[in-house]
């Protein structure tokens, strides 16, 4: 403002000072009306409200879930804001840049204007801020934890306050999908120290809960506490936890109790913050405690979301297990329960398993503690191992952080890419789960397991990677690396390498399998079907290698060249020197096998000639395998012969001869089917076997 | 008679001077928001009356600190009427201070030639926020110390001075009877000078320069 501008506003100012009226009376009634008016709200607050005086301060008592006046809200909200380093930017930078804007506000905002309409910066930028202040505020009320009154002695609190309070202060807004549990127990987050070492896990899950779902804790203390301790409850099974809140005193453990009727005592929304409190919603965890069990610790899911929620939420109902007293001997049972509890593994008892049990358990043998209980439940059978119905259980928080968080795992791994990959590429000679067995490239050799811990600790992702792309040629196995003939990328092989990893914290098998190595006497066609196959196709027609039945490749090479071949290999390339490895006699076999196969034009696919010569020599054996500890006792579809195979089933017919795309068995074990699960519900067959089945199908499904 | 002791007094006194300057001089036509400013003026004296009656039964000790707050809430008669005004008080003292300043500064009355009462303003809004922390603790309920726990432990975390201040703050690394018997002496000696000093600056320029008048917007 210059002079003239000055003059200009005193002379206004003393004009309209004229027009207007005296301070007393006209002024100093309104003031002392509206001062009035503020007395008599303040009276009345006084009044109606009074001042609030909590318990008195215990300084020892940390569990006290701390909050500032309310006005001073908002620069505690802001804190949540700016965590670990960033801190200062709330507590000083902001403050102290806003108090210094406050009083330049003079001399950065000089105009003569002085409606609020003709500053609009000015008038944005207070108004804006002034909003944000209430914003904040009104966000902290939010999130505040209910009053502290009910958290009083709560050891979870007090956990709260003592570790967390400090940096985080009131409440944490997690970001959905946080590996809670994870984030403090490690520490991950930045500047945040590893919790493991100062708390136990128990402790560590009933902070996840804490902050996941504020107020269940006060619940909890309401409720529960009376009887139990946090520690006890947290992470335990959700399945109970549910049946003890909704079933009042008729839940088994709660009979003796006198307890009031929980579903009419807590409502409905406070039974769900009580259980999200004790199994918090964070994914990793969940998994951990309820999936890992059954589903082992690496997580692999290559479909939609909403399938896996679908799948989770509806559990495995359709997994019966049949009441194994209608098949087995009383001496049978005693040992299977004796397996089970103790795993005293007497050879006959591990057969026993693997003919029976195997199919829908796969390796991992189930444990239980009691003998009897585990007796019995061999014995009736029953829905014991299906997957629990989750949806009914777990509360929508819980399902959706697990359901996120298997999708999320899923993905980032490609744990299913490399078991695809292992299964296509690996699992003939290495079995399903990496457990070994007889080695066919050498008649008196055993593959020694590669998915025990001692295995995988011992051997870095680099060596892993170098066996599979270089081959063990002295061993019979082909190099795998497209570097050095094999059909495999470098990503694949790595993808590959993840998968096997993963079983480093749960292994399949810690034991070498018992393998009966002498008498491994293959015909040419079985030896074919493992060692040929990788490269030429189960058909000869070629894949990496060249097709056999290639009109050129025959014309151009005789009996003699075949030999030559498979005996000296190519530099290079997977052909290795399979003489080194196969008798004169195996090779001269081979050869013969291979003038055997069909020449058919180049690149054109056969008709699918039948892989099979006999449904009761190749394909019944399958099913009595895979199929008939299920389904032959437990009505549905019966697999024990070709009668019972072709029209028995709640959706018979199972198997439309020649029409393999719409019969249910072609697509339940090649998990193309739309509805229920893939079949064997313990893993995929083996290609082999799923060909044969196939083809089988498209021939016709003839019964001979 | 009234007249007579009236002019006796103004003989020695010289009061009928100062209420025309006060009281009788004119004042350009202003709307309601302008009461905001007496508004708040008058939530201090609210508190300044409470405040000296509390003081007369508190005592700032963590031993009898709760004990007096509760012995003046429930036995003193009116002890409850003192201190829920005092206590609604400061958060209307608060939300005045800032509606009062939003007007300032929305309606340009901070600027020539009333720059400096905006200055002692804006002090006066600091010490009202001094006025609710320091306060805050006095209780010396759960609240009252978990509460400024947390809050001297924020302002602890400036980095380089924030240690010190710390200590300042509290007396020594905790929270503890050093930090009450501060904020009590900061509460009603220290704040209430200040208040009383910058409020007298405020009020003088104000009665002298006179209130802004309502601004007209400008077409442009």
């Amino acid at each position: 403002m210059n002079e003239k501008e000055k003059k200009t506003y005193l002379e206004q100012y003393k004009k309209d000072k004229e027009k207007g009226v005296p301070f007393y009376p006209d002024i100093l009634f309104k003031d002392a009306v509206v001062s009035l008016l503020i007395f008599l709200v303040l009276a009345a607050l006084a009044y109606f409200i009074g001042a609030p005086l909590e318990e008195r301060a215990n300084p020892s008592d940390t569990s006290y879930t701390p909050k500032p006046e309310w006005y001073f809200l908002f620069l505690f909200q802001l804190l949540k804001y700016f965590p670990g380093e960033l801190e200062v930017v709330a507590v000083v930078v902001i403050p102290t840049l806003a108090i210094i804007l406050l009083f330049l506000l003079p001399f950065l905002d000089r105009s003569t204007k002085r409606h609020f309409w003709n500053r609009p910066l000015i008038s944005v930028l207070v108004i804006g801020s002034a909003a944000g202040v209430l914003f904040l505020t009104v966000q902290s009320i939010r999130e505040t934890p209910p009053p502290a009154e009910a958290s009083q002695g709560d050891p979870v609190a007090a956990l709260y306050t003592e570790n967390c309070a400090v940096c985080h202060s009131g409440t944490i807004t997690v970001p959905e999908g946080t590996n809670l549990h994870d984030v403090i127990a490690q520490g991950t987050h930045e500047g945040m120290p590893a919790w493991s070492g100062d708390m136990t896990t128990d402790e560590i899950d009933a902070l996840a809960g804490f902050i996941l779902s504020p107020g269940g804790n006060a619940l909890f203390k309401e409720y529960c506490s009376e009887c139990h301790e946090t520690s006890e409850l947290v992470a335990s099974d959700p399945i109970e936890l549910k049946a003890a809140l909704d079933e009042g005193d008729a839940y088994a453990p709660h009979a003796e109790v006198s307890i009031p009727e929980w579903s009419e005592e807590i409502t409905l929304g406070e039974r769900t913050a009580l259980l999200n409190f004790l199994v918090a919603p964070d994914g990793q965890r969940l998994f951990a405690t309820n999936c890992a069990q059954c589903h082992g610790r690496s997580v692999g899911f290559a479909g939609e979301e909403n399938e896996l929620r679908d799948l989770v939420s509806q559990g495995g109902l359709h997994l019966e297990m049949p009441p194994w007293r209608d098949t087995l001997n009383s001496d049978q049972l005693d040992a299977l329960a004796q397996y089970v509890t103790a795993s005293s593994d007497s050879g006959n008892t591990r057969e026993l398993f693997e003919q029976y049990c195997a199919s829908c358990h796969g390796k991992r043998i189930p444990t239980m503690d009691d003998y009897d209980q585990a007796r019995e439940i061999i014995a009736s059978g029953g829905a014991h191992e299906t997957m629990p119905v989750w949806g009914e259980v777990l509360t929508s928080e819980q399902l959706g952080a697990l359901v996120s968080y298997t999708m999320e795992a899923a993905e980032g791994t490609s744990l299913e890419a490399g078991q695809e990959l292992f299964a296509q590429n690996c699992a003939v000679c290495h079995g399903d789960f990496g457990e070994g067995g007889p080695n066919p490239a050498r008649s008196d050799d055993v593959i020694a397991p590669i998915s025990t811990t001692e295995y995988l600790t011992t051997r870095d992702d680099h060596t892993l990677f170098q066996v599979i792309a270089q081959g063990q040629p002295n061993f019979g196995m082909s190099p795998f690396g497209s570097t050095f003939g094999g059909p495999l990328d470098d990503d694949q092989i790595n993808t590959m390498v993840a998968y096997i990893r993963s079983w480093e914290a749960n292994p399949p098998v810690e034991l070498p399998p018992e393998v009966d190595s002498s008498s491994v006497s293959l015909s040419s066609g079985e030896v074919y079907a493992q060692l040929c196959a990788q490269c030429h196709g189960p058909e000869g027609l070629g894949d990496v290698g060249p097709s056999l039945r290639d009109p050129e490749f025959r014309a151009g090479n005789t009996s003699q060249d075949i030999f030559e071949t498979i005996s000296k290999g190519h530099e290079a390339t997977p052909m290795i020197r399979w003489g080194d490895l196969l008798s004169q006699d195996t090779i001269q076999e081979l050869t013969d096998f291979i003038l055997g196969l069909e020449i058919s034009e180049a690149g054109v696919k056969p008709e699918p000639t039948p892989g099979f010569s006999s449904f009761a020599e190749d394909v019944l054996p399958i099913f009595e395998a895979k199929c008939a500890p299920c389904h032959g006792s437990m009505g549905g579809w019966d697999s024990s012969s070709y009668d019972t195979v072709m029209t028995s089933g709640d959706n018979a017919p199972t198997i439309i001869p020649n029409d393999v795309e719409n019969s249910i068995l072609a697509q339940k074990i090649t998990d193309t089917q739309t509805y229920g699960t893939m079949m064997p519900p313990g893993g995929k067959m083996t290609n082999n076997e799923i060909q044969l089945i196939l083809d089988w199908i498209s021939a016709g499904a003839p019964d001979n | 008679m009234i007249t007579k002791i009236a002019n006796w007094f103004d003989e020695r006194v010289g009061w009928k001077a100062v209420w025309e300057t006060i009281f009788l001089r004119k004042i350009p036509k202003v709307n309601w928001l302008y009461t905001l400013g007496s508004a708040t003026l008058f939530t201090a004296v609210n508190q300044a009356v409470t405040g000296i009656l509390l003081t007369i039964y508190y005592v700032p000790t963590p031993d009898h600190a709760y004990d007096s707050v509760q012995y003046i809430t429930t036995q003193i008669p009116m002890g409850w009427l003192i201190r829920g005004l005092h206590h609604w008080g400061a958060s209307a003292m608060v939300i005045l201070t800032v509606l009062h300043m939003l007007r300032v500064i929305l309606l340009g009355a901070y600027k020539y030639p009333r720059e400096v009462t905006w200055f002692t303003g804006v002090f006066l809004l600091l010490v009202v926020v001094g006025f609710g922390f320091t306060g805050y603790l006095l209780p010396w309920d759960q609240k009252a110390y978990w509460g400024s726990s947390v809050g001297t432990r924020i302002a602890g975390s400036t980095p380089v001075v924030g240690d010190w201040i710390l200590r300042v703050m509290r007396g020594g690394p905790d929270l503890s009877a050093i930090t009450l018997v501060r904020f009590f002496g900061v509460h009603v000696w220290v704040l209430p000078a200040s208040l009383i000093l910058l409020l007298g600056i405020h009020m003088y320029l104000v009665i002298k320069i006179g209130i802004s008048a309502v601004p007209k917007r400008e077409e442009e």
